[in-house]
């Protein structure tokens, strides 16, 4: 029994919930929160910005965890997953990036600064982009699966270390926000359709990587042997 | 313990003969590091005493790049008439291989520095008579935490015949709190006028500790024949 026969997938409800979580979200932004009163309407990026922020992190610990995992027990579902996280955290870490970059603009009047958040979640971008690119360049399903594997566990130590060195930097982000309640509740509301967004394409990803894998490993194994394949022995 | 080390001490020895003998990476890596420093110095200006100029910023470059051509040299010995293949057959732990490549790294990176350091200090009249003492303990501790990272990534690389332009993508990104730190750390040493901070030095050695400790755990995976 591999992960790839289980029912993951999220069904066609659960990305309904999802679009109506964010449509939900977003006439709650727009329509009921209060405008910020030194920033104005550019503030509401905000309620997008710390949910995808705080699931860019849950997608990289998952694909620590994973590599972890894979480290442990050479199944190559764990791989799988390792690399669905990471293409998930980097998408939404992008996402934060341009959010983030938008808003200072708005609010600082000009795109960047190398403050310590800035610099962390760049980083942060660059380890999974490279964790990205190493998968891309090895052919080998073992040895990329340990190498990138490897690379994660690192990277994820590595995080950590960048928020502490950044934190060496002049900081203008600030730290905590202190939100009126109408604000709260729309940023809990955000939280809801975001997360549910990450671990839905978490979800697709992955099963989309068993996919190809076992679709490779019918191909390359003889067919006699196929039923013992799929757990990843080395 | 003591096997233990003259084990890693013989490994060593034999990187640095292989190295004496050939000397194949040390004086390529040395003039690409004074090559980085002098272009890196024209092209910031440093003739012009440009505000802000950091000659720290400069010698980190020149590290790094020299640094990633270190490690994957001293691995790529091993690839040549099968030599990891044996190796890995000889009676050590995986962890003692792992311990004699970061010692052999850490030769040839502080051999570069001894030449790169004096040619920025000399070009970009950086003055390092504040405290010299610090000055090497701030880049030797990074330079463990960049070797420790760059030889466990430079047998991944090595292993894998993967091209050499993967080994600098993977180990920039990790040596970047390094960079930071350090180069913040020597600026407000030799250009600020203050001291030590113990708690960024810290930072440091944290950075030490963790890639060793992790480097040495997981690099039983990573080698292969």
């Amino acid at each position: 029994m591999t992960a790839a026969d289980k029912p993951l997938l999220p069904g066609k409800l659960y990305w309904l919930a999802t679009a109506g979580g964010f449509v939900a979200a977003v006439m709650l932004a727009v329509a009921w929160a209060p405008t910020e009163a030194t920033m104005g309407p550019v503030q509401k990026i905000f309620y997008l910005h710390l949910p995808t922020a705080i699931n860019t992190f849950l997608a990289c610990l998952l694909v620590f965890i994973a590599s972890v995992g894979y480290l442990w027990q050479r199944k190559n579902w764990w791989d799988d997953l390792a690399a669905a996280g990471a293409n998930v955290a980097v998408l939404f870490c992008s996402v934060v990036l341009l959010t983030g970059m938008t808003w200072a603009r708005g609010a600082w009047g000009q795109w960047w600064t190398w403050s310590p958040r800035l610099t962390f979640s760049l980083v942060l971008w660059f380890l999974y982009t490279v964790y990205l690119m190493i998968r891309a360049s090895i052919e080998s399903r073992q040895r990329r699966a340990v190498i990138s594997a490897v690379y994660a566990i690192v990277a994820f130590l590595d995080v950590p270390l960048v928020y502490l060195s950044a934190r060496l930097m002049p900081d203008i982000h600030p730290a905590s926000v202190a939100l009126a309640p109408a604000m709260r509740v729309t940023l809990a509301c955000w939280f809801v359709p975001v997360t549910l967004l990450c671990a839905g394409l978490i979800a697709i990803r992955f099963q989309l990587n068993r996919r190809v894998s076992s679709a490779k490993q019918r191909k390359d194994v003889r067919p006699l042997s196929r039923p013992a394949a799929a757990g990843g022995s080395l | 313990m003591s096997r233990v080390v003259r084990q890693v001490l013989l490994l060593v020895a034999k990187d640095l003969r292989i190295e004496a003998r050939s000397r194949q990476t040390l004086g390529l890596v040395v003039i690409l590091g004074l090559l980085i420093v002098v272009v890196l110095g024209l092209g910031l200006g440093a003739q012009e005493n440009v505000a802000g100029f950091s000659a720290t910023a400069v010698l980190w470059v020149a590290y790094l790049f020299a640094g990633v051509l270190c490690f994957e040299k001293t691995m790529a010995v091993e690839r040549t008439d099968g030599a990891m293949a044996a190796l890995l057959l000889a009676p050590i732990d995986r962890g003692v291989i792992y311990a004699a490549k970061l010692l052999t790294n850490l030769a040839l990176t502080a051999a570069v520095a001894l030449v790169v350091t004096p040619a920025g200090v000399l070009f970009f009249s950086f003055d390092l008579s504040a405290s010299p003492l610090v000055f090497v303990l701030v880049v030797g501790i990074s330079m463990v935490g960049f070797a420790a990272v760059g030889t466990l990534f430079a047998s991944v690389v090595s292993s894998s015949r993967l091209q050499g332009g993967l080994l600098a993508l993977m180990i920039f990104p990790v040596s970047l709190p390094l960079v930071i730190v350090s180069t913040r750390l020597l600026n407000r040493i030799f250009r600020d006028g203050q001291g030590l901070d113990g708690q960024t030095l810290g930072i440091l050695i944290a950075f030490d500790v963790i890639f060793i400790a992790t480097s040495w755990i997981v690099f039983d995976c990573v080698l292969e024949a």
